[in-house]
This record gives C-alpha cells, sequence and structure tokens, in this order.
C-alpha cells in the first residue's frame, strides 16, 4: 500500500511541477533552461556556470546510461554513473551501490553491510568479486568484502559497473553471482581544487579535498584526504547501539598521457578506521595499496597490459565472549594481517576478420597472519597462498549482427588445485537499438579461511566446538542466463535479464559422528535460483528524468538426500525475493536539483543456526536538494531513509539488534 | 503487501512505457560545447586590438551550418568578457566573421580547413572547431570525443603566436598538440 501512495505522490508532485514549469516562461539567466537531460544537469543555463573540469565529465548521451561498450556487453550490467552517485548523495560506497538494481544491499549497522546479488547473501557471503581499478578487494579470510575499508572521495568514482551473474571466465574465482568493478577517474578528470565539508544528524561530520595538476605536459596528478565520522545507530527499543565510526583516508594517483601508444597509471591509497561495536569493544582497521599500471597499443589494433599491485590490511576485531555452556569463552580480539602481491598480463588483438581474442595471464601471493581471540581462531595461524591463473576468450563475428565469445578462465589454488570456469555466451543485435544475449557459463567459489581453517574452541581441550574442514571443496555454479536490452526512441531505455543458476557442494555444517562435537563444514547443499532485474530509464522531459527498477529472486537450496546439515540448509541465504526501486531526478529552475529514490524490500528469512526468523519488508526513501550557487560553490541537503525513524534490514530479530535510523545531513562543495 | 506492491511496481513501469515520447530539443553534446567555447572566451586573454573599439563586443563566429540549433546564443546571453558584450555571428564566408575574436568551424567547413586558417593567419582570432587534425593543422582548439565524453586539444604555439594569452588552467585541461611539420 505505501508502495501506491508513493507512486501515486511522486507523480502528482511530478505533474505539478511540470505545470509550474510550463508556466515558467522567465527561467533564470535569461536562458532558455530546459534542454538537457537531468542525468548530467540541465541546458545551457546551467552547464555554462559549470567549471571546464566538471563540463569535461559530462556525458554528452543523455539517454544511453551505460556509455559504451557498456551498452552493448551481453551480461547483465548496470553502470552506475558518477552523476547518478552525486545525485543519490551517497556518503559511502556501499550506499552507492544501492543505485544497481542487480544488486541486495542490506545495512547492518553503522559500518557492517551484506551485499550480494542474485541471492547467498549472508554474513559469509562469498560470491561476489569486487574490484577497484583492477586491485581485488576481497579477502581470503572469507571470501567476502570488508565494506568498511573501501572507500574514495565520492567525487573521484568515474563510475562502479555492477555485473550480475558469473564472471568466472574473465575474473576467476568468487565471481559466481556477479562482479563489482569501481572505477575512479582519471587524474586529467580531476583536475583542479576541490573541497568538501558537512555534517549531519548520523553522518555527524565529514570533510574531503583533493588537489590535480600537472607534472609536465599530459601527465596528471592529484591527491586527496577525507575523514568522517559516523554516528551511532539504534537498537530495536531506540535506544543508543553505540556503533559510531571515525575514518581517515588519503591518497594519489598519476597519470601519463605523454604518448600516444602508452598509457601509465600509478595510484595509491592508504587508510585508518576506528569502529566500536555494539557487542562491546572497539574494532581498528588500517591498510593501504600501491597500485602500477602499464598499457600498450600497437599499431595493428592490438593492445595489451601489465600490472601489478600491492597491498597490506590490518584489522584488530573485538570477537565476544561466548557463553554457551559447552564454549564458555571471555571476549577478545582477533587481530588479522594481510599482504597481497599481485601482478596481472592482458593482451588482446584481432585474428583475421572475425576473431577478437583475448588472452591473460595473473599471480598473486597472499602472506595472512591470525591471531586468535579466546571465542575464535584461525588453525594454522599464519598462511601463505600462491594463485597462478590464465583465461582466453574469442569473440567470433558470426555474422554483421551476431556474435558468439567462447572462453575459459584456469586457475591453480592453494586449497583445491585446478579450477575450470568455461563460458559461452552469443549476442544478437536486432538492430542498433535492440539487443538479445543468452550465456551458459561455470563458475566456483572456492574455500576461504573460514571454510578450511576456522576453529571455535569449547571447554574440552583439543576438541574445538566448529572446525574448518582441510577436504571442503569449490562451490560450484552452472548458469543459464537470458537478456535483453533495448533503447525506445530518443527517450526510454530498458534492460531485462533472467537467469537459472544450478548450485553443487554448498557449504553446510555437520556434526562429528559419535561426539557431535567438534561441527564441521562440508559441502552437503546443493540447489537452485532462479529470477530476473528490470531496469527501466524514462527520460520524460529534458530536466526530468525517472528510473524504475525490479528484482525477483526465487531460491531452492536443501540438503544432498542422505547428507547433513544442522541448518537444514537455512544458513546460506538470507535474501528478498523482491525488491523494487524508482527515482526521480530533475534540474529545476535556480541551478537547483531534486532527487527522489524509493526502495521497497521484501522480507527475508534468517537463520540464528537454531530457529528460523524474518526481517520484515520495508519501504523507505532518499531525497537530495543540491543548489549550485554559483559557478564554484554547491550547497546540498540530504536525507536517507526518511520515512521511518529507524528501520531493520539484516541481522536476527531481538532486542539488542541494530537497527538503520534516518539521517539528513548538509554538504557544501567548492571547486576552482 | 508483496503482492500488491509488485503489481504496484508494474503498473507504474507500463506507465512509463507507454508515456508519450517528445521529440529531443537541442542535442546534450552541442549545450556542452557551447559551455566550453563561453568557458575558452574567459580562460584566453585577447591583445587591446583584437576589439575594433572599447564598446566592441565580443564576437563569436559560427562559420558553415551551426550544429548548435540555439543552444550558444542561450549560453552567451546576457553575458560579457571584460565589459564586453558577447554576440554570436553566423556566416558561410570566413571573411564576414574578421571582426570575431573567437570562430566556431563548422563541421560542414572541413574541406576548406587550410584556406580557412590561412584567411585568419596571425589575426587575434581563436579558431576552434571539430574536425580530426584540426589543432595539428594550425587552429587553436579541437574538440573530440572520449567515449562519451567532450575532450578538446589545444595548439598553444598557434594561438600564441597571434598574440593570445592561454591561461595555464587550459592548457592543463586541454591535450597539447604541436603543428604537423608541413603546415606553415
Amino acid at each position: 500500500m505505501k508502495l501506491m501512495f508513493l507512486t501515486c505522490v511522486v507523480w502528482m508532485l511530478a505533474g505539478t511541477i511540470s505545470i509550474l514549469h510550463a508556466q515558467d516562461n522567465s527561467p533564470p539567466s535569461g536562458a532558455t533552461g530546459t534542454n538537457a537531460s537531468p542525468s548530467a544537469a540541465a541546458g545551457p543555463a546551467v552547464y555554462k556556470n559549470m567549471s571546464l573540469e566538471q563540463l569535461m565529465n559530462q556525458d554528452v548521451t543523455s539517454v544511453a546510461r551505460e556509455p559504451e561498450p557498456y551498452g552493448q556487453a551481453p551480461a547483465a550490467i548496470d553502470v552506475i554513473t558518477s552523476d547518478e552517485i552525486q545525485r543519490s548523495g551517497a556518503s559511502s560506497i556501499p550506499e552507492a551501490l544501492r543505485l544497481a538494481d542487480n544488486l541486495d544491499v542490506a545495512q547492518k549497522n553503522s559500518h557492517d553491510w551484506a551485499i550480494s546479488s542474485r541471492g547467498f547473501n549472508t554474513s559469509l557471503a562469498d560470491k561476489l568479486l569486487v574490484m577497484i581499478d583492477g586491485r581485488t578487494v576481497y579477502t581470503p579470510l572469507f571470501g567476502g568484502v570488508f565494506w568498511d575499508q573501501q572507500d574514495y572521495l565520492m567525487e573521484d568514482l568515474d563510475r562502479i559497473e555492477v555485473i550480475s551473474g558469473p564472471g568466472g571466465t574473465l575474473w576467476g574465482a568468487n565471481a559466481v553471482n556477479g562482479v563489482i568493478n569501481i572505477v575512479t577517474k582519471s587524474a586529467d578528470e580531476t583536475q583542479g581544487l576541490y573541497v568538501e565539508g558537512g555534517g549531519g544528524s548520523e553522518l555527524h561530520d565529514f570533510g574531503g579535498a583533493r588537489y590535480g595538476g600537472t607534472l609536465a605536459t599530459n601527465i596528471y596528478y592529484r591527491v586527496y584526504a577525507k575523514y568522517f565520522d559516523q554516528g551511532d545507530e539504534v537498537l530495536t527499543d531506540g535506544s543508543n547501539a553505540s556503533d559510531s565510526w571515525r575514518m581517515a583516508q588519503t591518497g594519489f594517483r598519476m597519470d601519463d598521457d605523454a604518448s600516444a601508444e602508452n598509457h601509465i597509471t600509478a595510484q595509491g591509497d592508504f587508510y585508518a578506521s576506528d569502529e566500536f561495536v555494539t557487542t562491546g569493544g572497539q574494532a581498528h582497521t588500517d591498510g593501504g595499496n600501491i597500485l602500477g599500471r602499464w598499457s600498450h597499443t600497437f599499431e595493428n589494433d592490438s593492445d595489451m597490459s601489465l600490472q601489478t599491485y600491492y597491498e597490506q590490511t590490518y584489522l584488530a576485531d573485538p570477537i565476544p565472549g561466548n557463553t554457551s555452556p559447552i564454549i564458555l569463552k571471555p571476549a577478545g580480539t582477533l587481530f588479522d594481517d594481510l599482504d597481497t602481491y599481485d601482478v596481472d598480463f592482458q593482451h588482446r588483438f584481432h585474428l583475421g576478420d572475425r576473431n577478437n581474442i583475448v588472452w591473460g595471464l595473473g599471480y598473486r601471493f597472499t602472506h595472512e597472519e591470525d591471531i586468535a581471540a579466546p571465542a575464535l581462531a584461525f588453525v594454522p595461524g599464519t598462511m601463505d597462498q600462491n594463485l597462478y591463473s590464465g583465461f582466453a576468450q574469442d569473440e567470433i563475428s558470426l555474422g554483421r549482427n551476431l556474435f558468439f565469445t567462447l572462453g575459459s578462465k584456469l586457475e591453480h589454488n592453494y586449497y583445491t588445485g585446478f579450477e575450470f570456469e568455461p563460458s559461452g555466451r552469443l549476442q544478437w543485435n536486432i538492430t542498433s537499438n535492440h539487443m538479445v544475449w543468452g550465456a551458459v557459463s561455470r563458475a566456483v567459489s572456492t574455500p576461504s579461511r573460514v571454510d578450511e581453517a576456522e576453529n571455535i574452541p569449547s571447554i574440552i581441550p583439543g576438541v574445538p566446538f566448529l572446525k574448518g574442514n582441510t577436504n571442503f571443496v569449490s562451490e560450484s555454479e552452472i548458469a543459464f542466463e537470458l537478456g535483453y536490452r533495448a533503447q525506445f526512441g530518443q527517450k526510454v531505455s530498458a534492460s531485462l535479464s533472467s537467469y537459472f543458476n544450478y548450485y553443487d557442494h554448498i557449504r553446510s555444517t555437520g556434526i562429528t559422528p559419535g561426539t557431535i562435537i567438534p561441527f564441521v563444514f562440508q559441502n552437503n547443499l546443493k540447489g537452485e535460483t532462479w529470477g530476473f532485474e528490470l531496469s527501466m530509464d524514462y527520460q520524460i522531459l529534458d530536466w526530468w528524468r525517472l528510473h524504475g527498477g525490479y528484482n525477483f529472486l526465487q531460491e531452492n537450496i536443501y540438503v544432498k538426500p542422505g547428507d547433513e546439515d544442522i541448518n537444514d540448509g537455512f544458513n546460506e541465504t538470507a535474501d528478498p525475493e523482491n525488491q523494487v526501486f524508482l527515482r526521480s531526478s530533475m534540474d529545476l529552475p535556480y541551478h537547483t536539483q531534486f532527487d527522489l529514490a524509493g526502495r521497497w524490500i521484501d522480507q527475508l528469512t534468517i537463520n540464528s543456526g537454531a530457529t528460523l526468523a524474518t526481517v520484515p519488508s520495508y519501504f523507505e526513501m532518499d531525497a537530495r536538494l543540491a543548489w549550485q550557487a554559483t559557478k564554484h560553490i554547491e550547497f546540498s541537503i540530504v536525507g536517507q531513509n526518511l520515512l521511518h525513524a529507524q528501520h531493520l534490514e539484516y541481522g536476527f530479530p531481538g532486542p539488542d539488534t541494530e537497527e538503520i535510523a534516518r539521517s539528513v545531513y548538509g554538504k557544501v562543495t567548492f571547486r576552482w | 503487501m508483496s503482492k500488491r506492491s509488485s503489481i504496484a511496481s508494474w503498473f507504474y513501469i507500463l506507465l512509463l512505457v507507454v508515456a508519450p515520447m517528445n521529440a529531443p530539443a537541442q542535442s546534450k553534446e552541442y549545450q556542452i560545447k557551447a559551455a566550453f567555447l563561453f568557458n575558452f572566451a574567459q580562460f584566453v586573454n585577447w591583445p587591446s586590438g583584437a576589439f575594433p573599439g572599447t564598446n566592441a563586443p565580443f564576437c563569436i563566429g559560427v562559420l558553415g551550418d551551426d550544429p548548435f540549433s540555439g543552444a550558444l546564443d542561450a549560453t552567451i546571453q546576457g553575458e560579457t568578457i571584460d565589459n564586453h558584450k558577447i554576440i554570436v555571428e553566423r556566416s558561410q564566408n570566413v571573411a564576414d566573421l574578421k571582426n570575431c575574436q573567437m570562430i566556431f568551424v563548422s563541421k560542414s567547413e572541413r574541406k576548406h580547413v587550410a584556406e580557412i586558417l590561412s584567411a585568419l593567419d596571425s589575426k587575434p582570432i581563436l579558431t576552434v572547431s571539430e574536425v580530426d587534425g584540426f589543432a595539428e593543422r594550425g587552429g587553436g582548439i579541437n574538440f573530440y570525443l572520449a567515449g562519451t565524453k567532450v575532450r578538446f586539444e589545444i595548439n598553444p604555439g598557434v594561438a600564441q603566436s597571434d598574440g593570445l594569452k592561454i591561461s595555464a588552467q587550459l592548457l592543463s585541461l586541454g591535450k597539447i598538440v604541436q603543428s604537423a611539420k608541413e603546415d606553415k
């Protein structure tokens, strides 16, 4: 009902504004004022007040939301542009990911999120590959992402590509249900001074600055720094959850465009963050990375790139005491120290008239040291892993408008040895505006430290309560996908992606025969998921754009006949069946922008290990009003989760569960 | 709740599909390029001799077919540069635009670039175009598209030899090119 109500309200509001605007024949600055798309601020009156740097970041296509080549990519891809990120008022990468129709983003507390695509969104979700500027950021500790360690100035993000469905052929292990590729702007796109600052009810205060300049002709750099102080969320009864979060980050990027054939990028980031944890104690994390990439274009329309990076992360995580009579361990701190070294090579070339071939080689070395807390350990505490990988893919033109892409990744990992991740994709461009694609792929999620080395001790010395399984195998998937993407006239674009996935060897928990404990991770689940993702953009008027998204998911995960799982197959899923997203973006007179975003998220079933519980469905809404006062200064006010004082998105409902509070903040940005 | 909301969303999406579609207005690309031209005027200094008098307007000439469909007029309307009111003049003939301070050479003139540039040689006029190789052939600034974004090449030697002063910021944002050997 609420959704119906909102739909009506948005339409009525829109109609009213539309009429008012039509009557307004003298917009500011004497310009006609109503000519461009709101996706990038509208019309000559707005563009002329932009700095050169801002102008260089405007997309010239007004409706095609996915700039080439994404618009033509035969995959379920949703590209979040920098403009959409700015207009959403997102202050962090996880908040920006709410803009993707093909993700499920659930905020757990002030500093933690559960993010997944096409299901399996558990606390230990491990089926999404996430990269930032080519650097893989999921942790080998559990195969998931510490979202609280991934940050940038939102201003410096160029785009976020969210691909739902398997991407193992190109990207390797963990790209089972999706790939998120976060891309920052090139240094030549961030020239000049940028300063931002503000604060509000939940995001207490924040500030950031960036300066971009040139080192020599066509060699660009930027340096930036930011910090924020995120306040406490609330418990179910409205009391303070004591989970505030402070973080600071600095970094640089250099892009050398001096020669037409060679492009060199060097970049690095360093951060430190402190988080209070509602169950007691304070988590600390810090780290940094440094990356270099050399791309070379050959004369015969082929190119190669060579990339290397080093990343270091450090985590001190308070682990609550366990009062279960069989465990009885006091609270303590788990320390995780991780070094990652990675080299990646890629080469693309044409073979004859019909073959476009890409192949590559990669090597990654990780060194991880874990120091146990009383209630949680990893055994062995120190682990070195080598990951060798290679891939090849051939895109074959079968005709003018028909393409077949065949490829595979071959990886060798520490736990399971060789893994093979092939895929075949067919793309048919019916017309230049209508494209149908289909794919069959295999992908795997290789074991993580949790699967193989986790150890929860019990009161009996030498007999853990739960332990990892050194015989744990990779979880595997065979995915069938069918999609359609279209542009209807100048104003409407739409994308529909459907899938049917078979999974096997999904993680389960079993008992030790005779003694019951230790519980041990096994691969006793299998099952199917199916669903579809729909996205639609409509440029109603030059200054007003609407976006709608719908995500439908069915999951059937079960214990293999004759096997066991103490969680009855419920521990690997916590996913809404339906998600609906609606957004309205308007460019109004007097250099103002007004954006509304509503989302309705279906209820989800979550497992506590003993019983099932339900996180209720919710409807929430974000809004942003921004005023470009002068060419250099913009004021904005952002409201997040405005409809309720607080609401639950994730976690086992109970008095100590953390909920997400309504948040309002103001922001001033200055560009020179 | 769940079912009804799904139906509501379908209804909403259906509405989007069947709602009438309007014809496009000015292209966004040329609105952006018009704003670039306005910016160039602010980041380049013309010698005082470039203006026929102190009250003379600052003229942006459009040579050839006008691709802006009014976006350029909308951009500069009511604007001044150093107290010179900005105006737009259009012509198919470069001789008509010799009193302008900036000339945008339309794509329609791509076959006549050499003649146009030689007619304007050593005059304090900033030439801007969107024809491949325009800056290398002796033009001042040339737009190109990098993916979906507007970028520009700038030939500082040409502009400066004509007495124009180009700000460091403009130089830092453009891709610097030099005149090709065979020209000049």
